[in-house]
């Protein structure tokens, strides 16, 4: 396939806008401004692109939930808080094309008519966010962002906002209360960011890539990009892969290649010539596959099919060297760490099922553990918490304890008892801490 | 006005209503921790799960509101029911097993959660150490808050609060994950002036009063409803009492004013009700105070009455309605004497109601529209200098704390000239000096009706009659001279409310229109004759809701 969404990667000086326009660059963004907020919502909805974040939910019947007729502000927040381990698609995209996520974010923002937009970005990306703010100082002396673009009468203006390094604010609505300055809890939900989103105004936030697809569609027509793909999950998608490879790194390929293609074609089969053992398909938060289900399709609902999920498309490959007991206790450690705290199956669950595995890690397996670990995982995924990361981390270790439970069985029947337990002995806090009790 | 079923009941609820209300209006309870109704709904604590019937995945009891048609099942599930015991299982994997000596004992959420529902079948998976909080365990974050954050459920109830309704926003979520505790929001003293509701909007024992734990268990308290006798705005409150000693006050629901809500100054003079000085009547004799009785006493003050060439009566904002209105009858009416109620302006102090509206404080004395409205002459400082001046005749003092002034040397000054009758309770110079004391009880063994500064006509009961003197070390701990275990408070003294004192004067004086034999009767006489109270009747005045126990009234407040 030819490249799209990184087609300026290695050419020279990809970033300027000089070389974005010289490439057709935002005729997109002209021609969506003479075709209307409507025409363009319909032609993103008929290209049958899906969020490219995670969820797989179709961008255009997200755009067509903001109000029509509500007054005062709307927002278009552009999520690229990227921290899903094993995702570094949209770091890509911004390295080498910025503004073809700019002109996304624009026509967006027209589409649902908002003046303002965000870009939130992760706090680690310095440099990205730099990149971002160069680029949009250059969009803005050309007259494509600011007060009465090209003459339209819309006026739009894009801030980069940088988070402050917590995985939890790329849920959506935890970045939302995020750039409204507050800790990043995650809201309950309905009311949806559609309706009362960033400031209480109604909001849509998406995916750099998903945005980064928008000026494409525009320019190319809904009808090249849905031919790209399979029915319903259309379009170019970039897939990052890492993990035991020949090859790592962002391979854009159209939806619906099967992963085996992925690893072995394009990222060069396991490193030195070992066997696949397992991957994530989509990120850390994914169900794991195993080396038998390497021929699932990587698109949106085979994935679903095969009860695991696209995600962002972060593939993790693992060979026959890795414990898989020890990559959960890796994810579960990971998703401890980021919970919020907010409510209870995750915040109790993630940290209880860390402990667990610490122990089996440790050589002080119980026979009960994987069940026990079953058991968290369940209570805490499927509309137990407030956002997805009670799934996010049940998901991934429940589906290695079903599938690799034999390699916990060999850990638990190895085991030693547990150590007598040492009781903490607290430091003397000094009579201020404990007076009038 | 949504119809719905839960587990069976049918039940017509407002639109609006969450299905927690509505299956409290069902009669099912739907378990909680972290929603409260004055708070903003939040989903944390995922307790309150409940089938719907047609919809794939559990809802939430707080977040989800009541539609036309839906079948809720809360028992009758055996996926909510599960779901909840797994929450259970995650919120006691870490919560400390000190139920013996976490003061919350007995009116924790958590705990009656887990003895109800779970009876003794409640069984665990953990096996890991418990998280802990070193340091965080025994914690004062302000002047009456405890904190002890192994207890807490993260339900951010206390945060909420500060937040929405005291609006200091001091508390605040610290770190991240299972590591989140409570702080104060910069490390500061937690000194918000209403700090003791976060106290009792915490469902378990995180955060504990100073002042009152380890005072008394919870199930050994009874709780009288009354109403604060702090300032004008009348906060419904509980008097939580036992063995004739007040413990503690706390918040009585009412949404017209004070919603579950408390300050602290209100919720602190819980203590001063138990201050009894005075025991019974008392005589001067050659400029000593000598004990009499009651027959004596009233048989000499009722001869004083008869003779008095001029007759004053200071009254005070902090009686009844019912004792003002005999006070009136009696000695304005039948004995032709002045009366004033001096009224001191007090600190300002606020309440926030049910609707997020703040009531703002006019007067510091529970019932100074009470006086206005039956037509009573309100005086402040200098206006009772002006009435006490002059004139050898005969004083009564109905409440020697109706006035900062009467305690002034100048005030002292002005009542040696004639002959004073003062009805006290705490130790006050103008009761030392008087011709004849009379003892009151306070606002606990006293009954009647305030009126608030916003009109409402509030009844308080009785918490116990015959206080005693409180026989109690500074510490809060038993007295070395208490007799005996069975009666640890000191023998119970003769003070008598004022309503019954002035009532027995009628009497004594033959006026039989006033000689009335409760409250309720003064209160009927009241609502016929007076403009002020017309059309209000004793049995369905508001603000007093039917006597409900310690545990129900944990879930409100």
């Amino acid at each position: 396939m030819e490249p799209v969404l990184l087609r300026a990667r290695g050419a020279a000086d990809s970033r300027a806008i000089t070389t974005y326009l010289g490439a057709g660059g935002y005729e997109g963004w002209k021609k969506a401004l003479a075709m209307g907020p409507d025409a363009v919502t319909k032609e993103v909805s008929d290209s049958e692109l899906r969020g490219r974040g995670g969820a797989g939910f179709p961008t255009g019947r997200k755009w067509s939930f903001v109000p029509k007729d509500h007054p005062g502000p709307r927002y278009l927040v552009c999520n690229a808080d990227e921290s899903e381990p094993g995702t570094f698609k949209d770091r890509e995209i911004i390295e080498y094309d910025p503004h073809q996520v700019i002109e996304g974010v624009a026509i967006a923002s027209f589409a649902i008519k908002a003046n303002t937009a965000y870009i939130y970005i992760r706090g680690e990306f310095v440099r990205w966010a730099k990149i971002l703010e160069e680029a949009i100082v250059e969009a803005r002396q050309r007259g494509f962002l600011g007060k009465n673009v090209l003459g339209s009468g819309f006026d739009l203006d894009i801030w980069v906002h940088r988070g402050a390094g917590a995985y939890i604010c790329g849920e959506e609505t935890a970045l939302l209360e995020s750039i409204e300055g507050k800790r990043g809890f995650p809201r309950l939900k309905p009311p949806f960011p559609a309706l009362v989103g960033l400031f209480g105004k109604p909001t849509v936030i998406n995916n750099v890539e998903t945005l980064a697809c928008v000026p494409h569609i525009i320019t190319r027509g809904a009808a090249w990009f849905a031919g790209i793909g399979r029915p319903k999950n259309t379009g170019p998608k970039l897939f990052g892969v890492s993990g035991h490879v020949n090859r790592p790194g962002v391979y854009e390929l159209p939806l619906g290649v099967t992963f085996r293609e992925i690893i072995e074609e394009h990222a060069g089969g396991v490193r030195g010539g070992r066997k696949l053992k397992a991957f994530f398909p989509g990120g850390s938060s994914a169900p794991v596959l195993t080396a038998a289900e390497v021929d699932v399709k990587a698109d949106f609902d085979a994935c679903a099919e095969a009860k695991t999920m696209l995600g962002s498309g972060g593939i993790i490959v693992f060979d026959d060297t890795v414990d898989m007991v020890e990559v959960a206790d890796n994810v579960a450690h990971f998703y401890a760490h980021e919970s919020c705290g907010q409510c209870t199956p995750c915040r109790e669950g993630s940290d209880w099922c860390m402990d667990i595995l610490d122990r089996l890690m440790a050589g002080h397996g119980l026979p009960a553990d994987p069940d026990t670990l079953l058991r968290i995982c369940r209570f805490a995924s499927g509309g137990m918490t407030i956002c997805p990361l009670g799934d996010a981390f049940s998901l991934p270790i429940s589906s290695i304890v079903t599938k690799f439970r034999d390699e916990f069985e060999r850990r638990i029947a190895a085991a030693t008892p547990l150590p007598p337990r040492k009781l903490p002995v607290l430091p003397w806090a000094g009579p201020k801490a404990g007076f009038g009790i | 006005m949504p119809k719905l079923t839960i587990d069976g009941h049918e039940v017509e609820v407002a639109a609006g209503t969450n299905l927690i209300e509505a299956a409290r209006a069902a009669g099912v309870a739907i378990p909680y921790f972290c929603y409260h109704p004055y708070l903003k709904v939040v989903g944390q604590c995922r307790i309150c799960m409940v089938e719907i019937a047609g919809q794939p995945r559990l809802a939430l009891g707080c977040a989800t509101p009541a539609a036309d048609g839906m079948v809720v099942k809360v028992e009758d599930s055996e996926r909510a029911r599960e779901a909840r015991e797994a929450v259970m299982e995650f919120l006691l994997a870490n919560h400390p097993l000190d139920c013996p000596v976490c003061d919350q004992a007995g009116e924790c959420l958590l705990q009656d959660h887990s003895m109800s529902e779970q009876g003794a079948k409640f069984t665990t998976h953990m096996a890991e150490t418990r998280r802990t909080f070193p340091g965080y365990e025994r914690r004062l974050i302000g002047p009456h808050v405890m904190q002890n954050q192994n207890r807490c459920i993260h339900c951010s109830r206390c945060i909420r609060f500060t937040r929405e309704i005291s609006e200091t926003a001091a508390l605040t979520y610290k770190s991240r994950g299972n590591s989140t505790f409570i702080d104060t929001f910069d490390g500061s003293s937690f000194d918000d002036p209403m700090s003791g509701c976060a106290t009792d909007v915490c469902p378990v024992g995180a955060l504990t009063l100073r002042e009152t734990r380890f005072r008394k268990r919870a199930w050994k308290l009874r709780s009288t409803p009354s109403v604060c006798p702090g300032c004008s705005i009348g906060c419904n409150i509980f008097i939580d009492h036992h063995e004739r000693v007040v413990y503690r006050f706390t918040p009585r629901e009412n949404p017209a004013i004070n919603a579950t809500w408390l300050c602290d100054y209100g919720r602190f003079l819980a203590e001063s009700l138990n201050e009894q000085a005075y025991l019974a009547p008392q005589r001067q004799d050659h400029g000593h105070p000598a004990p009499a009785a009651w027959g004596e006493a009233l048989a000499a003050v009722a001869a004083l009455l008869r003779g008095a060439a001029s007759l004053r009566v200071v009254a005070s904002a902090n009686m009844s309605n019912e004792e003002l209105f005999l006070a009136r009858e009696l000695f304005g009416r039948h004995l032709k004497g002045e009366i004033a109620v001096p009224v001191a302006a007090g600190e300002p102090r606020r309440m926030k109601n049910g609707k997020g509206e703040w009531l703002l404080a006019k007067d510091a004395h529970p019932n100074a529209a009470g006086a206005r409205r039956l037509g009573l002459d309100t005086v402040d400082g200098e206006g009772l200098s002006r009435f006490l001046y002059g004139g050898a005749g005969l004083t009564l003092i109905l409440d020697p704390e109706a006035h900062p002034f009467l305690a002034s040397p100048e005030a002292l000054r002005l009542l040696r000239v004639g002959t004073t009758v003062v009805w006290a309770r705490r130790s006050h110079p103008v009761a030392d000096g008087a011709t004849w004391l009379l003892p009151t009880p306070s606002l606990a063994s006293d009954e009647g009706t305030f009126t608030s500064s916003t009109g409402a006509v509030q009844r308080f009961a009785e918490a116990f009659a015959a206080p005693g003197t409180v026989h109690r070390t500074a510490t809060g701990g038993m007295s070395p001279d208490c007799p005996t275990i069975a009666l640890p408070w000191g023998a119970p003294g003769e003070a008598r409310p004022l309503w019954l004192v002035l009532s027995a004067l009628a009497r004594e004086l033959g006026i039989e229109t006033l000689d009335l034999a409760s409250p309720a009767e003064v209160f009927t006489l009241m609502a016929r004759s007076e403009k002020g109270f017309a059309g209000l009747s004793w049995e369905a005045l508001g603000g007093l809701a039917p006597q409900e126990s310690f545990r129900e009234r944990q879930h409100v407040g």
